[in-house]
C-alpha cells in the first residue's frame, strides 16, 4: 500500500468573480522512501497539491490518505497535531524564526511532542550533524548565509523524523552552487535515511535528482519516471 | 507553555522600542489607577471605622472652629449606660477647607492618649510630653512632610508647641495630626476656650448599641447648655468630608478611564505585532502549532506586557505614596493615601485581566488566519 494516496482530489477557490480550479480529481500515489519531484510552470497548482498533502490546506473534494490516515477528515486541531508528528516542511524562503538561534529553530517542532529536554537535545544534534551545521548552533538567521539558513530549515523539517518531508522550491532563493549543495543534501537524506520526499520545483536540473519526476503541464500531470499511476482531470472554471 | 518562554521573551525584545513604549503606557495607567484605588481605600478606611467610638459635636455646627461643648459633658456622658470612657478634645486647624497640607492639633488629656490611641513613639519620650504643658507629639507623616524633629518648636498661627515625640499609628490618618495638652490649647492666645472643647470622643462597652447610646446622649443633653449631635466616628468623619467624598467618588471614573486606555494601548500594540508576524504564525502552524497554541502565545505576549507595565506602575505608585506621605483633609479630618497590599494585589490582578481582555481579539486574529494565505506574507 502507498504511503501517500491522493484520491480524486480537487481544489477550487474564488478570485474575485472567477472560480479557479488548480486541481481537479487529481490522483497520485507515493511509496515510502520515494523521492518525488513535481515540476510545472507558475500557477499550475503544484504548490497547492503540496500544501494539501502537507495538511495546511483542505481540498474541495476527494481524499488524501497518508500512512493510513485520511487527513481530509481531520479537524483543524487534529490536523495540526498530525502535522507536528508526520510532516517536515521545507520552505523556499527558509522561514526561520528570526529571534531564535539555529539550534532553537530546529528544536521548535520538538517542543510540540512529548519529549524531555535531553531527548530533544539528542535529536537536534543529530539533525544538525546531518546538515553539517553543528558549528552554527548559536547563530541567529541573520548571521547565516542563504544556504546555511536553508540547511537549518531542512534540519527543522527532519528533526521530528516525520513520515514525509515536503519541499516547496527549496532552491528557489539560492545561487547555483548553494542549490547544488542543498539538492545533494536532500538526496542524501533520501538515500541514507530513507526519508520520503516530495519536492516542488520549476528547475528541471533540481527535479532530475529525484527518483521519480512528475510534471504539471497545461493542467496535465505527466509521469516522467518509471511509474504511470497519476491522473489529473483539469476542469474548466 | 513555559517551553515557549524564550520565544516569547525574545519576540518582545526584538521590538524593544514598541515593547518599552507599551510597558511605559501601561505603567502610567496603572500608576494612576493605584492612586485612585488608594484614595478610595483611604476614604473607605476612614468612614468605616470601628462603630464602638462615638463623636459628640455641637448640633448644627460643621466646622471644628464653631463647635463649643462644655468640657464637663465628659462627666455627664461618662455616667451613661454603655459608655466605657470619654475623651474631651479641643481641635485647632490651620485650614478648615479642603487642602493637601492640613495641620490639625488635637488637644486632650495627656493621660488619656495612651489609653485610646495605639501610638508608638519612634522619637522622643512620653515623659517629655507629659512633663511639659507646651509639649506635643507629632505624627510621623506630618513630621516628614514638614521636616519636624524632636526638640523643634513648631508653630501654626498662634499655636506654638515643643515637639516631645514623633509617633506612628496603625491608622495612617492619625499620623497627620499633632496631639498636645488640652488646657494648653484652650489657653492659647486668641482662642481663650477654657472650659469648652470641640468634641467629646466616647468609647463604648463591647455590648453597647452605638445608635442607642448616641440617641441617648443627644436626648440627655438636649436640655443642657449646648445641644449635641452624636454619631459614630466613621459617620462623623464621612459627614465632615462630604464634599471631598463626592469628588473622590467621581475619581473612580478616572480609574476606569485609565484601564480602558491601557486595554486600547495593549490591544493596538498586539494587533500591530500580529499583523507584522502573520507569516511567522503561519510558519508555526505549518510546523504543527495548533490554533489554540498560537492563540495562547499571543495572549501570553499581551498579558506579559500588561503585567510588566502593571508591576512598574504599582511599584512607582507604592514608592511615591509611601515616600510622599500624601493626605487630603477638610474640617480637621484627613484621608491618608497609604499604599497597601490590598492595593498591590487588586492592581496586579487588574493588570492580568486587562492583558487578557486586550489580547483576545489580536490572538483570535492570529490563530484563525488561513495558513496558505498567511504564508505569502512570510520570508
Amino acid at each position: 500500500m502507498s504511503l501517500i494516496h491522493v484520491d480524486r482530489v480537487s481544489k477550487q477557490f474564488r478570485k474575485g468573480s472567477e472560480t479557479i480550479t488548480p486541481l481537479s480529481e487529481a490522483e497520485l500515489q507515493i511509496d515510502r522512501g520515494e523521492f518525488v519531484s513535481l515540476m510545472g510552470a507558475s500557477g499550475t497548482g503544484k504548490s497547492t497539491l503540496l500544501n494539501l498533502i502537507a495538511g495546511i490546506d483542505k481540498p474541495t473534494g476527494g481524499r488524501i490518505v497518508v500512512d493510513g490516515t485520511d487527513i481530509t477528515q481531520l479537524s483543524r486541531t487534529k490536523l495540526a497535531a498530525w502535522r507536528a508528528r508526520n510532516i517536515g516542511y521545507i520552505f523556499q524562503t527558509h522561514n526561520l524564526i528570526p529571534v531564535l538561534t539555529a539550534y532553537e529553530n530546529i528544536e521548535l517542532p520538538l517542543l510540540l511532542l512529548p519529549m524531555n529536554r535531553s531527548e530533544r537535545q539528542r535529536r537536534v544534534e543529530i539533525a544538525m550533524t546531518a546538515v553539517d551545521l553543528v558549528d552554527r548552533a548559536n547563530h541567529y538567521p541573520r548571521q547565516l548565509s542563504g544556504g546555511q539558513e536553508q540547511r537549518v530549515g531542512i534540519a527543522r523539517a527532519i528533526v521530528t523524523d516525520p513520515t514525509v518531508v515536503v519541499a516547496d522550491e527549496p532552491t528557489g532563493d539560492l545561487d547555483t552552487e548553494t542549490s547544488s549543495q542543498i539538492l545533494d543534501l536532500l538526496q542524501r537524506l533520501n538515500t541514507e535515511l530513507g526519508t520520503t520526499l516530495l519536492m516542488v520545483t520549476h528547475d528541471s536540473d533540481a527535479a532530475a535528482i529525484a527518483g521519480r519526476q512528475l510534471r504539471l503541464d497545461h493542467g496535465q500531470l505527466v509521469e516522467q519516471g518509471e511509474r504511470v499511476s497519476v491522473a489529473v482531470h483539469p476542469e474548466a472554471s | 507553555m513555559f517551553k515557549f518562554a524564550p520565544y516569547l521573551l525574545k519576540t518582545l525584545w526584538r521590538h524593544r522600542t514598541r515593547t518599552l513604549l507599551t510597558v511605559s503606557g501601561s505603567a502610567v495607567a496603572l500608576f494612576v489607577f493605584c492612586f485612585v484605588l488608594t484614595v478610595q481605600q483611604g476614604l473607605e478606611q476612614l468612614t468605616k471605622q470601628d462603630d464602638s467610638v462615638l463623636v459628640v459635636f455641637q448640633a448644627n455646627k460643621f466646622c471644628p472652629a464653631t463647635s463649643h461643648l462644655p468640657q464637663d459633658y465628659d462627666r455627664i456622658i461618662g455616667e451613661m449606660q454603655g459608655v466605657r470612657d470619654v475623651v474631651p478634645i479641643q481641635v485647632f486647624t490651620n485650614n478648615c477647607r479642603a487642602s493637601l497640607d492640613v495641620v490639625v492639633f488635637y488637644g486632650t488629656l495627656a493621660d488619656k492618649i495612651r489609653q485610646v490611641r495605639d501610638f508608638t513613639l519612634v522619637g522622643g519620650s512620653w515623659s517629655a510630653f507629659e512633663g511639659h504643658q507646651d509639649a506635643a507629639i507629632v505624627g510621623q507623616t506630618l513630621a516628614s512632610r514638614r521636616g519636624i524633629q524632636v526638640g523643634d518648636k513648631f508653630s501654626v498661627g498662634d499655636v506654638t508647641v515643643a515637639v516631645a515625640g514623633i509617633f506612628t499609628s496603625e491608622n495612617r490618618a492619625e499620623e497627620d495630626y499633632v496631639y498636645c495638652h488640652l488646657d494648653f490649647l484652650q489657653r492659647t492666645r486668641g482662642l481663650d476656650l477654657v472650659g469648652t472643647v470641640t468634641q467629646q470622643e466616647v468609647w463604648l462597652d463591647e455590648s453597647a448599641d452605638p445608635e442607642q447610646v448616641a440617641a441617648a446622649i443627644d436626648a440627655k443633653l438636649k436640655s443642657g447648655q449646648i445641644e449635641t449631635d452624636t454619631r459614630t466616628k466613621g459617620a462623623f468623619q464621612a459627614s465632615s468630608l462630604a464634599d471631598l467624598i463626592h469628588l473622590i467618588d467621581l475619581s473612580h471614573y478616572l480609574g476606569w478611564a485609565c484601564l480602558f486606555l491601557m486595554a486600547v494601548l495593549l490591544g493596538t500594540t498586539t494587533i500591530m505585532t500580529v499583523e507584522d508576524r502573520i507569516g511567522e504564525h503561519a510558519v508555526l502552524q505549518t510546523l504543527g502549532f495548533s490554533t489554540l497554541r498560537v492563540f495562547r502565545l499571543v495572549m501570553s505576549e499581551t498579558v506579559l506586557l500588561s503585567v510588566i507595565g502593571g508591576c512598574v506602575g504599582i511599584a512607582m505608585a507604592a514608592l511615591v505614596l509611601s515616600q510622599a506621605g500624601i493626605s487630603v483633609g477638610a474640617e480637621a479630618v484627613t484621608i491618608a493615601f497609604e499604599p497597601s497590599w490590598n492595593m498591590v494585589v487588586t492592581a496586579a490582578v487588574t493588570s492580568v485581566v486587562i492583558g487578557l481582555i486586550a489580547g483576545i481579539a489580536p490572538a483570535a486574529h492570529a490563530a484563525r488566519a488561513d495558513i496558505v494565505t498567511a504564508l505569502r506574507f512570510s520570508g
